[in-house]
């Protein structure tokens, strides 16, 4: 029982930090929000950091990393609100490394650790909302592998990205696929989500697939709870941004003649902040520390996991627009972007009330960490 | 980082699991496991076997007779004993104002009191609060006036907890009016069968009498009983309250509650409620987040790095945790919580309890008893204060 981060995870942590603070300002990242979401020049950046090719086993040009590592990435990346979604880096080296005919490894792994291909979870559909067994796309086979038809929702980067992780049918089972944006019968429609970030909807017919592995729901709950795992401490990331950021106000502002951080009303809505801020820091660690455990303790994990950081984000969020006041909720201040940011973590990869019924399915006559 | 113990914390937490199995009476267990009413033979009955094996001072270190565990292994050994059914250890003697005698007080002093607390054979009290004096502790009142070689007491102390049983009573005493009220605080150490001393029960909401009022007329206590330096005690008394730690949280505790809950649910029918189930889920995702807090704590005393300053958000949790599974339980048992019935909840009871179901007689009896919880040690606000101190200065 250790939670001390290991010299090289320190260094890790401030390279990043220090790449966010110097390269990617918020007058930068408000530049890339009006470009459309997302810069490939910066996802290159990150890349030079070493970043995409951090859990990346090393046989494919990766540093093998694990999910600490990760975790300490993207708690930083969440200090600037980075818009690349550099966690389906981490989803695809998971999923292809575990899954993957050794073929598709040796073809994308290299490409995903250099950057040179960016390959994304593209698993959402209208009427599975955060559900992972409903999934519409359906496969067959073709001459040469396999066609997909599908209807894709809210892929990030969707209509940037070099290729997709895509689950559907296959003979009544699902079945993960990897498809190439850049074939034929797909085409994508970009836009701009709440936080800036971009998205696109996937529409395919017909379109040629490699097929990842029979196992599409077991790859499938792979990816989302390294997803949910990268999203609790990038949120961890933005929460300590946040707090940092109301705490500096309130002792600036004056009303009344005094700073009003010395009012107690106020200081007692901070120290319920702090609370959700740790609990939530706790539970992100708690999230991947268990990223290796077997599937079902690892689902019941992130999903406790997510509940613990889907309140705390919320609470945080909206209090730290309440005490700034109407500051708070303008454009212009960095602050009703974290809030906007927090919003969308909560509701990627399952909200609150999703993993609360997950929690409650999965419930034991047991309790506690170890349990 | 690593989520899982050493082999080595591992073999103590089996060594610690064996030894609390053969050695904690089974109807100490059963009363515990049901919350039925504990006795005082069952709690210093406790405290004596622990004494006995050396266990009773558990957080001291070897010089003066304890153990000499790490943080880790005084978790685990608490976490055993919550686990196995243990009553809670009365803290009083042995973890709250042993450690004082052991920073402050004298060698003598040291001989004199500390094998009565290691054994379990003198039951301590706290005297600290007063009428006047809760939240704002410093506000105390108590005078203790020195006369030749002793020292005269009047005043009064309150919600004394088991004081009924007391024989000795450590108390924060006003020797000087100069100043700052902090510093005109002794630390004094009272003999409770002293001619001048009344003990008088308060009679809680759920009907049981857990706190006393403490009077002090005119009681005469010995020089010798001075701990430290007259004036001082304030200093005394917060040195203990930084060494509360992780146990203020009692997720160990809670984690035993949490599946009795869940029995209790199942026993009810409402295992596949809904509503219920969602609500205990929440809970059991608090339990885990609480956990995982004290582990971060526990891991940081253990390397000595990133010290996590956040007592106040343990006791905040742990508190509003303990009150959520008492509700839950309460709730869950329906109608069936409503019926008074004190002897029901005495272990061994036969009678024929409304519904038909003796384990419902103790569930709202609980509830309000834990009402205290978020009031005692520094009430949550209090704890809010603090830690907002530390974030926004």
């Amino acid at each position: 029982m250790d939670f001390d981060f290991s010299d090289d995870q320190q260094q890790l942590r401030d390279a990043v930090r220090k790449w966010v603070d110097k390269g990617y300002s918020f007058e930068r990242r408000r530049a890339i929000v009006a470009a459309g979401g997302f810069d490939r020049a910066a996802y290159g950046e990150l890349a030079e950091l070493g970043l995409t090719a951090l859990t990346v086993p090393e046989q494919h040009d990766g540093m093998g990393q694990g999910a600490v590592d990760a975790m300490v990435v993207m708690e930083e990346l969440g200090r600037g609100m980075v818009l690349e979604p550099l966690a389906h880096a981490f989803i695809t080296s998971s999923v292809l490394s575990s899954y993957a005919p050794a073929a598709v490894q040796s073809a994308w792994l290299p490409r995903i650790a250099s950057g040179e291909a960016l390959v994304v979870l593209a698993h959402q559909e209208r009427k599975a909302r955060y559900r992972l067994d409903v999934c519409e796309a359906k496969a067959t086979a073709a001459p040469t592998g396999y066609a997909l038809t599908a209807t894709k929702s809210i892929v990030p980067a969707g209509d940037q990205a070099d290729a997709f992780l895509m689950p559907a049918q296959l003979d009544g089972k699902l079945a993960l696929f990897l498809v190439e944006r850049a074939a034929s019968g797909v085409t994508t429609r970009g836009y701009v989500t709440q936080d800036g970030s971009r998205a696109a909807e996937l529409q395919l017919s017909n379109a040629p697939a490699t097929l990842l592995t029979q196992d599409g729901l077991g790859a499938l709950e792979l990816a989302v709870d390294t997803g949910i795992a990268a999203t609790c401490a990038e949120a961890v990331g933005v929460m300590d941004q946040t707090v940092a950021l109301t705490v500096d106000y309130m002792n600036q502002r004056k009303q009344f003649g005094v700073a009003i951080a010395t009012f107690q009303a106020l200081r007692h809505r901070v120290a319920d902040m702090k609370m959700q801020l740790e609990l939530a820091r706790s539970m992100s660690y708690y999230a991947s520390l268990k990223l290796g455990a077997p599937a079902p303790e690892r689902r019941a994990a992130t999903a406790r996991a997510k509940v613990q950081l889907g309140q705390s984000m919320r609470f945080v969020g909206q209090q730290s627009v309440q005490l700034h006041g109407g500051i708070g909720v303008t454009d212009e201040y960095i602050g009703s972007h974290y809030f906007k940011k927090l919003t969308q973590l909560e509701m990627t990869f399952g909200d609150t009330l999703h993993h609360l019924g997950e929690v409650s399915k999965r419930m034991q006559e047991t309790a506690g960490v170890f349990a | 980082m690593d989520l899982a113990f050493t082999p080595e914390e591992q073999a103590f937490r089996e060594e610690i699991r064996a030894w609390v199995h053969s050695n904690l009476p089974k109807e100490i267990s059963h009363k515990v496991h049901n919350a039925l009413r504990l006795t005082r033979d069952d709690l210093q009955g406790w405290a004596k076997i622990l004494g006995k094996k050396g266990w009773l001072g558990f957080g001291w270190p070897q010089q003066f007779g304890g153990p000499g565990w790490t943080a880790v292994q005084k978790h685990l050994f608490e976490e055993e004993c919550a686990l196995a059914g243990a009553p809670r250890i009365v803290p009083f003697g042995p973890v709250m104002v042993a450690p004082v005698i052991m920073a402050f007080g004298n060698a003598e002093q040291q001989k004199r009191f500390l094998p009565g607390i290691a054994s379990g054979e003198v039951w301590w009290s706290q005297g600290y609060s007063e009428p006047g004096s809760g939240s704002d502790l410093a506000s105390v009142k108590t005078r203790a006036e020195r006369v030749g070689n002793k020292y005269i007491v009047n005043g009064q102390k309150t919600w004394t907890t088991l004081g009924q049983y007391g024989e000795w009573i450590f108390c924060l005493v006003r020797t000087s009016n100069e100043g700052k009220p902090q510093t005109g605080i002794s630390f004094l150490l009272i003999d409770m069968k002293s001619p001048g001393v009344t003990v008088r029960p308060i009679k809680l909401l759920d009907g049981e009498c857990e706190v006393n009022e403490v009077f002090f007329d005119n009681v005469e206590v010995p020089a010798e009983n001075l701990i430290g330096e007259e004036n001082k005690g304030w200093t005394y008394a917060k040195h203990l309250l930084s060494h509360e730690r992780t146990n203020i949280a009692d997720v160990n505790r809670a984690k035993r509650e949490l599946e009795r809950l869940k029995r209790i649910a199942k026993a009810e029918g409402l295992w596949d409620d809904q509503r219920l189930r969602d609500q205990i889920a929440l809970l059991e995702v608090d339990v885990v987040a609480l956990e995982m807090l004290v582990l971060r704590v526990l891991s940081a005393e253990k390397s000595g790095k990133n010290s996590l300053d956040i007592a106040g958000l343990l006791k905040i949790k742990g508190s509003e945790i303990q009150q959520r599974y008492a509700e839950l339980m309460m709730l869950a048992a329906g109608p069936f919580a409503l019926p008074f019935i004190e002897e029901a909840m005495e272990a061994g009871w036969q009678g024929d309890f409304p519904g038909g179901d003796a384990s419902h007689a103790p569930l709202a009896s609980t509830y309000f008893n834990m009402r205290k919880t978020t009031i005692y040690g520094g009430s949550n606000e209090v704890q809010r204060n603090i830690v907002a101190q530390t974030v926004l200065g």
